[in-house]
């Protein structure tokens, strides 16, 4: 368990309590210069412009990063150049003064498990992204830390890679007990990896909880924004803010709401289709199934059911 | 490539070789075949030269002499340099910038400019006339050199892996020496060479701070010239001496050298 009070990120103005459980798979969710980076650092016990209190287990941590049982994958795939892959993955056990037999089999098993026993003795300049990748985690993992941290770890690998990686990591970092903290700023790996998903905006917590709860029941406009990829659409209906996602827009005349666009862009990747557009002077984006047949300067009547559409004050 | 090319590029060849050829060709040759005919090729060749620089000890002090004050700088200026440029990489302090902008300072006055306060100083103090006083002067330009060099290519490494191996839990003496250094030796390589050159080559400061002790080899070279006569065969093989160590240094480092030169193209 990892408990942070009062914590302070650059450009906050209020200070946030978070508690990560052991055993789950907590993503923080945020957009650039939210703080998902000085929030890791600050676990860490790294150099950052963010302040809070670190409790892991209970115990008040205040060591160093040397002496935390904290592991971190940082953003960029950071190895050892000059050692090969399986002295990587040995390095934190070395540094423990584990037996050489223990650290062989150790390097042996996460090799495995990330698909690393093929490249034991590369370097990592000789690796593609993804394995680099794989490697700073299987070094994180051979640490076996109470937590462990991922800053944003499959930003740099190409959409493919990321998507594979994605799906073997849940089944990877599930496997332990250990607190994970995965940052993101992609809605999608809330909803692939997290238990949890904690949303943070200029460096405050808006809503934490497990992420179909949140989508479900976002406490704030803010909120909504940032677990929607593309953004919300809005509209004001008796002087308050409405939104609706992009997703539960459907090109029909019968439904409860009825919305007037004005196509002014159409992307489709064959599989799905966003419709870009003007509704009440707003621009708005539609998201729906398949290809759709829409030029610019189209109307299309759009409908939404009154459950879909959130209302801020 | 073209056919004009290839003796455009021959052409240079043989200008870069020929003062070396010719240097070589000198020390093989006894005096009165130097300044006899004109000779494309030695027409005695000797080692008599080599053998008169191997026995007079007036010669072999003297590369002696320079070989101990060039060792000392390098040693001096790399174990100073790394860690100045390992901090000026990796830590923002008040006046960091000031600082190093003020090492680089150093090296833009000419060496002439120090000849009379380090006489001065060396004589007051007792260090006038020894290797060390040498090699102290010339660390005056190359402490900021390698500082300046090395910095550079700190810089190259990100600070995360200085964290990772703390995550990992080694302490900062075992990341220092067994991860960073060695990803950085070509960089090590690099300023190593531009020392031992600068170190080798100095004359003005080389000859100034010694005396009959601790006379150095390029300056033995020079006064041989006005002393005793044109004793031309052993000053060409004294050169050709002189240029080995040079070679011998590019040789062990070359490899460094490419990567270094290559200044960060090569992760």
């Amino acid at each position: 368990m990892l408990e942070l009070n009062d914590v302070r990120l650059p450009g906050a103005s209020v200070a946030f309590a978070h508690t990560f459980a052991a055993g789950e798979i907590s993503v923080v969710l945020g957009a650039n210069q939210s703080g998902k980076t000085d929030l890791c650092r600050l676990i860490a016990g790294l150099p950052t412009r963010a302040s809070g209190a670190v409790r892991i287990d209970g115990e008040p941590v205040v060591a160093g990063p040397r002496h935390r049982p904290v592991a971190m994958v940082y953003q960029a795939f950071i190895n050892y150049p000059n050692l090969t892959v399986a002295e990587n993955i040995a390095s934190p056990l070395k540094a423990r003064r584990r037996a050489q037999a223990e650290i062989a089999a150790a390097v042996h098993e996460l090799a495995a498990k990330l698909g690393l026993e093929h490249l034991l003795q590369r370097q990592p300049a000789e690796l593609s992204g993804g394995q680099q990748q794989r490697l700073a985690i299987a070094r994180a993992l051979a640490k076996d830390a109470r937590v462990l941290l991922l800053d944003e770890p499959l930003v740099n690998l190409d959409f493919k890679l990321r998507e594979a990686l994605q799906t073997e990591l849940r089944a990877l970092l599930k496997a332990s007990d250990t607190v994970v903290v995965y940052t993101t700023s992609d809605p999608r790996d809330a909803f692939a990896l997290g238990d949890e998903v904690v949303l943070l905006s200029s460096g405050e917590k808006l809503q934490a909880g497990a992420p179909i709860a949140v989508y479900t029941n976002p406490s704030s406009l803010a909120a909504m924004q940032l677990l929607s990829d593309p953004g919300v659409n809005l509209f004001e209906r008796d002087g308050h803010t409405h939104a609706v996602r992009p997703e539960h827009l459907r090109v029909s005349t019968d439904g409860e709401l009825s919305f007037d666009l004005r196509v002014t862009a159409n992307e489709t990747n064959g599989d799905e289709s966003f419709v870009h557009g003007v509704v009440e002077e707003r621009d708005w984006v539609v998201r729906t199934r398949g290809m759709l047949e829409a030029l610019p300067g189209d109307v299309l009547r759009l409908s939404a059911r009154h459950d879909d559409v959130r209302r801020f004050t | 490539m073209s056919r004009s090319g290839r003796w455009i590029l021959c052409a240079y060849l043989v200008y870069l070789v020929l003062p070396l050829y010719w240097l070589f060709s000198m020390a093989i040759s006894s005096n009165a075949d130097i300044v006899g005919e004109f000779n494309a090729f030695p027409a005695a060749p000797t080692l008599a030269n080599f053998a008169e620089i191997f026995s007079n000890p007036v010669w072999y002090q003297a590369f002696g002499n320079s070989l101990t004050y060039v060792f000392i700088n390098t040693l001096i200026s790399l174990a100073v340099a790394i860690p100045a440029a390992y901090a000026f990489s990796r830590y923002r302090f008040l006046g960091d910038k000031q600082l190093f902008f003020w090492l680089l300072t150093n090296r833009m006055a000419p060496p002439a400019v120090f000849l009379l306060p380090f006489f001065q100083l060396y004589s007051a103090i007792g260090l006038f006339d020894t290797p060390l006083a040498v090699a102290l002067a010339h660390c005056l330009f190359t402490v900021p050199l390698s500082v300046w060099i090395l910095e550079g290519f700190f810089s190259g490494v990100p600070t995360e892996l200085d964290e990772m191996a703390q995550l990992d839990g080694h302490s900062f003496g075992y990341f220092f020496l067994r991860v960073f250094l060695p990803i950085n030796r070509g960089a090590i390589g690099v300023t190593l060479f531009f020392c031992f050159m600068f170190s080798w080559v100095e004359l003005l400061l080389a000859r100034t701070l010694s005396g009959a002790e601790a006379k150095p080899i390029v300056v033995v070279m020079t006064r041989t010239v006005s002393a005793s006569g044109l004793d031309w065969g052993v000053l060409a093989a004294a050169g050709v001496l002189t240029v080995l160590p040079g070679v011998l240094v590019v040789w062990f480092v070359r490899k460094d050298l490419v990567k270094g030169f290559a200044l960060g193209r090569v992760s």
